[in-house]
């Protein structure tokens, strides 16, 4: 191997003094010559782990080969047929623990920048009014999707290729789930997310905003009309501490603050009206992407320090490394192994402080990890002027509370078999809603799988 | 989906009534729900209490108080809304009471007077008091809008006594509640005057069902924005209620956090007012 191979194609991006002032996107995307040259590292490996690994099984390899060669429309239809939304998955999947973990490459050198060059593809795409061309049969069935988050995407798309009669209901009024309401643009550009999306309605599925099912549509009513349901109404409602003082003000939950800046574009009030306040002093409680992306967009917002509070360390951290790395070198500080008891208000009713205990890692727990334990009587305070809780979310009780025939998990997740059909007949669930909080790969994927559930049992096999 | 404005009419010189087609909300609310509007590309999401629902139109009561109700004040008959989201909310169950109070102070709270005694009064074995306070006569709202055509006792109290009864509905109730027995209050409104409302009717043992204004972006269980504390327990405002057992409220914490972004609101409209020369 040739040394220059062994490392990648650097990815160029906006410099921190910069961006830490704008939601513009942090990487820059690879122009063509730099696509081709990342592409030409790849060995092309008789294996190919890279396609085992991924959720919707993309032929990555295939993919890369003819980006390799310049021929970028051949590199983008391959992509698109196992994956809808290759230029926003190419942006938010972890590629570091799935493709590009087990890449060939990567044993001996840099792994071939899987992620970075699947949105190249996308946004060359776009760019260039490329597109697949479709020929549909249609067929007379009807499909009702429930949510248009990543898994509803996915089932959509599939479905619909196969000649179904799809219409979407999406509750809130812009389509695209946590791709417009959790991931902020500096990551995820809208204008990516809505081209993306256009494409939903260009091969004719019908999207219905606004569209509450639980509240101004119920499960019944979809039963009768429809021949099947997907239910991808994702993890949407949050999860609180039940410590005391929550009540406060200038405490948030992560979607609070994320719906405000990236849904409502708080970022660009007052242009846009829906406002946010974000202190000083900022606290993110919790160490995943969500908290990654609090902590960032708090910068943005001009706060002067801002703190990831996580009862582990920094190794267990879920975030996807990019996310770390770049909220790192925005300035964000990562406090490890402390645990939140109660947060402290003033006599104005703000909040002005978060009481933390010490942690130290004990034996590994189920999840693998090691269990952080409080130390005794560890406790202190650090001044606070907005803390914000990313300690995860739970499936929408609004749509689950309506549907009380609908069998689900203690906590919440709806229980399907192995064909993701729920115990309702011709009603299937993937995506957040099953597995309570995982990746938008692996809710396409399990868009994916239900689409094809669905197919079976609509043609009665 | 086009919502059109279809009338709008000024109640008093701060309210105004607007009606607009949401055959959506029209058809599936009942009364107690709740809608959320965004007026324009740009703007909020603001949840609204609703008068009445119709041929497939609904209507409000707003108050000239921030900036998207002073746009959207400009708009006219015939121009559209961006979204008209819902029916929202958990209303309560349209069933025999006995003596049914409804009491308000506030144009929220007015058009939920109206929606709920109108269902409350069908229904057999109902006997529904109204009372609506409004500061002076002048501020009164034009006959047709109030519930005295759609209860059965109908009190009209104005805080400096230039029409009705002198005082706040809290007062009018004090003596109320001394002569006569009621099963149930529901109010709407002043968020202090539900607060005083709760202290009053707590040692009668009257359940009283308030509505609470709290921030909502989403309205749909999403952002926890709208959470209050009940009994201590946590529920949310846009799925929870927003009408629930003033008894149990924590009202501290709801006016409280009300006025986290009252500075923003502030802003919000100077920025309108620079932009548009509005006054």
């Amino acid at each position: 191997m040739k040394e220059a191979d062994r490392i990648r194609v650097p990815m160029r991006e906006q410099p921190v003094k910069d961006r830490v002032k704008n939601f513009d996107s942090v990487p820059l995307g690879y122009s063509e010559e730099e696509a081709m040259a990342e592409a030409r590292r790849c060995i092309q490996c008789k294996d190919r782990p890279c396609m085992m690994r991924c959720p919707v099984n993309m032929k990555i390899s295939a993919m890369i080969e003819t980006i390799a060669e310049g021929n970028f429309k051949e590199a983008y239809l391959i992509a698109k047929e196992d994956n809808p939304i290759p230029a926003i998955s190419g942006r938010v999947c972890p590629q570091e623990s799935q493709c590009e973990a087990v890449c060939t490459m990567g044993k001996k050198a840099d792994a071939i920048n899987i992620g970075k060059l699947e949105a190249f593809i996308g946004d060359w795409a776009m760019r260039n009014g490329v597109t697949e061309e479709l020929h549909i049969d249609e067929k007379d069935k009807k499909v009702a999707v429930i949510g248009s988050g990543p898994a509803g995407i996915s089932c959509a798309v599939d479905l619909r290729k196969l000649g179904y009669q799809v219409t979407m209901f999406e509750a809130l009024h812009v389509a695209g789930g946590v791709l417009q309401y959790g991931i902020p643009a500096f990551r995820l550009p809208k204008d990516i997310v809505d081209c993306e999306l256009s494409y939903l309605l260009k091969i004719g599925v019908d999207v219905r905003l606004n569209h509450i099912v639980g509240q101004n549509v119920m499960l019944d009513e979809l039963r009768r009309e429809f021949d099947a349901i997907f239910v991808g109404t994702g993890a949407g409602a949050p999860r609180f501490l039940n410590i005391e003082g929550e009540e406060l003000m200038g405490i948030y939950s992560a979607n609070e603050f994320l719906i405000r800046v990236n849904l409502m574009k708080a970022y660009d009030f007052p242009e846009h009206d829906t406002p946010i306040v974000c202190g000083a002093r900022v606290g993110v409680m919790g160490a995943g992407n969500v908290a990654m992306d609090v902590a960032r967009c708090a910068v943005r917002l001009g706060a002067e320090e801002v703190y990831i509070l996580y009862r582990r360390t920094k190794r267990e951290s879920p975030a996807r490394e990019e996310e770390l790395r770049h909220a790192l070198e925005e300035g964000v500080v990562f406090v490890e192994l402390v645990n939140p008891t109660r947060l402290l208000g003033g006599d104005d009713g703000w909040v002005k402080g978060i009481e933390l205990a010490r942690m130290k890692l004990g034996e590994p727990d189920s999840s693998g990890r090691p269990r952080p334990v409080m130390i005794e009587g560890s406790e202190f305070i650090m001044e606070l002027d907005t803390v914000v809780n990313a300690l995860g979310t739970v499936p929408n009780r609004l749509f689950l509370g309506r549907t009380p025939e609908l069998e689900t998990t203690g906590w919440g997740a709806i229980k399907v078999d192995e064909n993701l059909m729920t115990n309702i007949e011709g009603v299937f669930a993937g995506g957040d809603s099953t597995s309570g909080g995982a990746t938008v790969i692996q809710a396409l994927g399990e868009g994916r799988a239900a689409a094809a559930s669905i197919h079976n049992y609509l043609s009665g096999r | 989906m086009p919502h059109r404005i279809t009338r709008k009419e000024d109640l008093n010189t701060m309210d105004y009534l607007i009606e607009v087609e949401a055959p959506m909300v029209a058809e599936r609310f009942r009364p107690g729900n709740f809608t959320v509007l965004i007026t324009v590309p740009q703007g909020e999401r603001i949840p609204m209490s609703i008068q009445k629902a119709e041929d497939g139109k609904i209507t409000m009561f707003i108050k000239r108080l921030g900036k998207t109700s002073i746009e959207l004040d400009g708009f006219e008959v015939g121009d559209s809304l961006e979204s008209v989201i819902g029916p929202l909310g958990n209303p309560p169950e349209i069933k025999r009471y006995g003596k049914v109070v409804f009491a308000s102070d506030l144009v929220c709270g007015h058009a939920e007077n109206y929606a709920l005694c109108k269902a409350l009064q069908k229904i057999d074995g109902n006997h529904v008091i109204s009372i609506q306070t409004f500061p002076t006569k002048d501020d009164v709202y034009p006959t047709e809008e109030l519930s005295e055509a759609v209860c059965d006792e109908y009190y009209l109290t104005t805080l400096d006594g230039s029409r009705g009864i002198k005082g706040h509905y809290n007062d009018l109730l004090r003596d109320l509640l001394y002569q006569e027995k009621v099963d149930i209050i529901f109010a709407g409104g002043d968020i202090p005057a539900l607060r005083d409302l709760s202290k009053l009717t707590e040692p009668y043992d009257i359940p009283t069902i308030v509505t609470v204004r709290q921030i909502m972006i989403d309205a749909t269980g999403m952002c926890g924005s709208c959470r209050v504390f009940i009994d201590g327990e946590m529920k949310l405002t846009c799925i929870d209620g927003p009408m629930f057992d003033a008894h149990k409220l924590d009202f501290k914490d709801i006016i409280n956090r009300l006025s986290m972004f009252k500075k923003k609101e502030v802003e919000a409209m100077e920025y309108y007012k620079s932009k548009t020369g509005a006054r």
